[in-house]
């Protein structure tokens, strides 16, 4: 994943935003980062408004249904850092859910993954 | 004058009238005494007598002569100082001028870049009114003007010193940055290491936006370049992330438009530079407000912070400053402890015709107005990327989308699902009920958390997965291709025409989380799972068409 951007970012620095990161994430210091993964579910509760942040807005846009966090990072091409902190300021205020990927020890069920493999199988 | 000239022609005559007073009496004095005394001292009195008469008579005349030749010279000489005075004012109307006039002329000449030689030339020789002046005089214009002109070529020379040393420093600033955009792309999943690297990142743009002080105070244009428009929002945040206390900056109702490339490096440095003076000078835990409105002559920036009022006399001195700056003010005039930033904006705003105004706040703080002219601004779309600006962020995502398209089965197989999921988004994607959920999100995850985008490409025998990292495709695209032609797709309502194909599904608005969605789905509908005989879409009918 960070092979390819990197080989983007290099090819044109023109179009480097003039805004930093740190300008997006707001403060770094007394900001408590949501536990948040990669692979966190986030559903968006609420529809964006003008007062919000452009990325706020847009990730309230893009998470109608629900999307990855690292998605979330790929689609606003922002690093996974500045959008875990962009989605903690949006659980602090309840507009989005985010759902923790369930723990392999609790699947169940051995008899539905073999249907689901057959299934894939016969494709 | 007049008086001193009338007495010598009307006391020509009087020179016998003089001489004859006393010459007549001594006669009488002489005749009477020769009369009276014995007949034998007669004739030596008588003698004695005219020879006393002779000399006073030579003595008077002497002593007349005398005193004519005096007044004759005194009057010479008033003649000569009145003439003397005369030059002497002249002379001085003539320096008077000089100084008022011709210097004044002659540097402005200089200035504009003649030489010394050219503006002698000129000023002094082409002009009827000083070719007479004297060689000393033409001499001492000459040495002045050459003394100018070296003074402006050392301080040109300072100037273009100081702004190739900022250039340097710019560019190092530059390569910086965009190396640790990169950085911050790469470990953005550390948020230790990331939160240093930012704080970094700040640090590097603060020295940039001084070496940019320096430049443009040396005379410069900001260097930088921005190849196309960029939307006004993210110049203010460009102007943000250049400040130290960005975080006290609210931006409210900043107006939909974009700045043209041109214009965006020395936008975003004025606005930085006021915002750094609205920090600066508020208390720390005070907001500073900043909006942007349209107004007839361009785009109105107010920056407002809730600092102490601004007294008029304090105003007058900033505006003071600024006016001067517009003037164009050279380093020289800085000081020891420069505040660089209304000499910066005044500089800036003459070069690219914006105007600042400093007015005292409803706060009670100072309210600062940059007026950006019409022609900075266009309308259109900035393809500028502004990350976050949703307008931006969305296409990339509709981009990714195609892409991901081609996995996700065409619309017909999957549709059916979306009638649960789609129009209620809200209700937080219906989520897995139960154990059976469960069991499709660990697939995906299990893929997201690889660093290289595992990909299920291929399938061993006995049923498992078998992953490659390099593949570009997403999650089980190989799959898909050869989907059967989709089914009559009447019965869902998504479908905006049955003659829709593939396509018809790219095209259409999804949000792009929807197939994973689709998917969990499918395997949680195992519980009413239909057994379709042995169709190759099996397994995603199952949970589809629950």
């Amino acid at each position: 994943m960070s092979g390819p951007r990197r080989e983007r970012r290099k090819a044109d620095p023109d179009l480097l935003d003039p805004e930093r990161l740190y300008v997006i994430t707001g403060d770094l210091d007394d900001s408590e980062r949501a536990a948040l993964d990669l692979v966190t579910m986030v559903v968006a509760q609420a529809e964006p408004s003008p007062t919000f942040q452009p990325e706020q807005a847009a990730i309230l846009r893009l998470c109608q249904a629900p999307l990855s966090v690292a998605e979330i990072s790929a689609y606003l091409g922002l690093p996974f850092s500045v959008v875990t902190s962009l989605l903690s300021d949006l659980l602090a205020t309840e507009l989005i859910e985010s759902r923790a990927p369930i723990v392999r020890a609790t699947l169940p069920d051995r008899s539905l993954l073999e249907a689901v493999m057959h299934g894939l199988q016969k494709l | 004058m007049v008086r001193v000239e009338s007495p010598p022609t009307d006391r020509e005559v009087p020179v016998v009238r003089v001489v004859l007073l006393p010459v007549v009496l001594l006669l009488g004095a002489t005749a009477a005494g020769s009369a009276l005394v014995a007949p034998a001292a007669r004739i030596p009195v008588a003698v004695c007598g005219a020879i006393a008469t002779l000399v006073v008579a030579v003595l008077t005349v002497a002593l007349h002569r005398a005193r004519r030749a005096t007044r004759v010279q005194r009057a010479e000489c008033e003649q000569r100082i009145a003439y003397l005075e005369h030059r002497i004012l002249s002379h001085d109307a003539e320096t008077v001028r000089l100084t008022k006039e011709v210097m004044p002329a002659a540097i402005r000449r200089l200035r504009v870049g003649n030489s010394p030689d050219e503006v002698m030339r000129d000023i002094v020789d082409a002009d009827a009114a000083n070719r007479h002046l004297p060689k000393a005089l033409r001499e001492q214009i000459h040495q002045v003007l050459e003394v100018i002109d070296n003074e402006e070529a050392r301080r040109d020379s300072a100037q273009r010193a100081f702004v190739s040393v900022a250039r340097r420093v710019q560019a190092i600033v530059h390569r910086q940055a965009s190396e640790l955009r990169e950085m911050e792309d790469h470990y953005g999943r550390n948020p230790e290491v990331f939160d240093d690297l930012l704080r970094i990142d700040h640090g590097t743009a603060l020295i940039g936006r001084l070496a940019d002080s320096i430049a443009v105070l040396g005379g410069a244009r900001p260097s930088r370049q921005w190849p196309k428009p960029v939307p006004l929002f993210s110049v203010l945040r460009g102007a943000m992330s250049r400040i130290l206390e960005y975080q006290r900056v609210d931006l409210h109702s900043i107006s939909k438009v974009a700045i043209v490339g041109t214009s965006v490096e020395p936008l975003i440095h004025a606005c930085a530079e006021l915002l750094d003076n609205a920090t600066r000078y508020s208390p720390p835990q005070t907001r500073v407000h900043v909006t942007a409105v349209e107004v007839q002559t361009g785009i109105a920036i107010e920056i407002e912070d809730g600092g102490v009022s601004l007294s008029e006399e304090a105003r007058a001195r900033a505006e003071n400053m600024l006016a001067q700056a517009q003037a164009g003010i050279n380093m020289n005039d800085l000081g020891e402890s420069p505040r660089l930033g209304m000499a910066v904006v005044g500089r800036l705003s003459r070069m690219y015709q914006l105007q600042v105004s400093l007015r005292q706040s409803a706060y009670g703080g100072v309210r600062a107005v940059l007026i950006v002219p019409r022609e900075m601004i266009t309308t259109g779309p900035a393809p500028g990327i502004a990350h976050g600006i949703g307008a931006t962020s969305r296409p990339t995502s509709s981009l990714d989308m195609s892409q991901l398209q081609h996995v996700v089965p065409p619309p017909g197989k999957r549709k059916p699902k979306p009638a649960a999921t789609g129009p209620v988004p809200s209700v937080a994607a219906p989520v897995p009920t139960g154990a059976p959920a469960a069991a499709a999100r660990p697939a995906a995850p299990a893929a997201a958390m690889e660093d290289d985008v595992p990909v299920v490409t291929e399938w061993t025998e006995n049923g498992l997965p078998q992953r490659r990292s390099r593949g570009r495709a997403p999650l089980g695209s190989h799959n898909l291709p050869q989907q059967p032609t989709p089914p009559p797709a009447a019965a869902n309502g998504f479908q905006p025409g049955p003659g829709e194909g593939a396509d018809g599904g790219r095209g259409e608005e999804k949000p792009p989380g929807l197939w994973l969605e689709a998917f969990t789905k499918a395997v949680n509908g195992v519980p009413q799972e239909r057994k379709h005989g042995e169709d190759s879409d099996d397994a995603w009918d199952k949970g589809d068409l629950k």
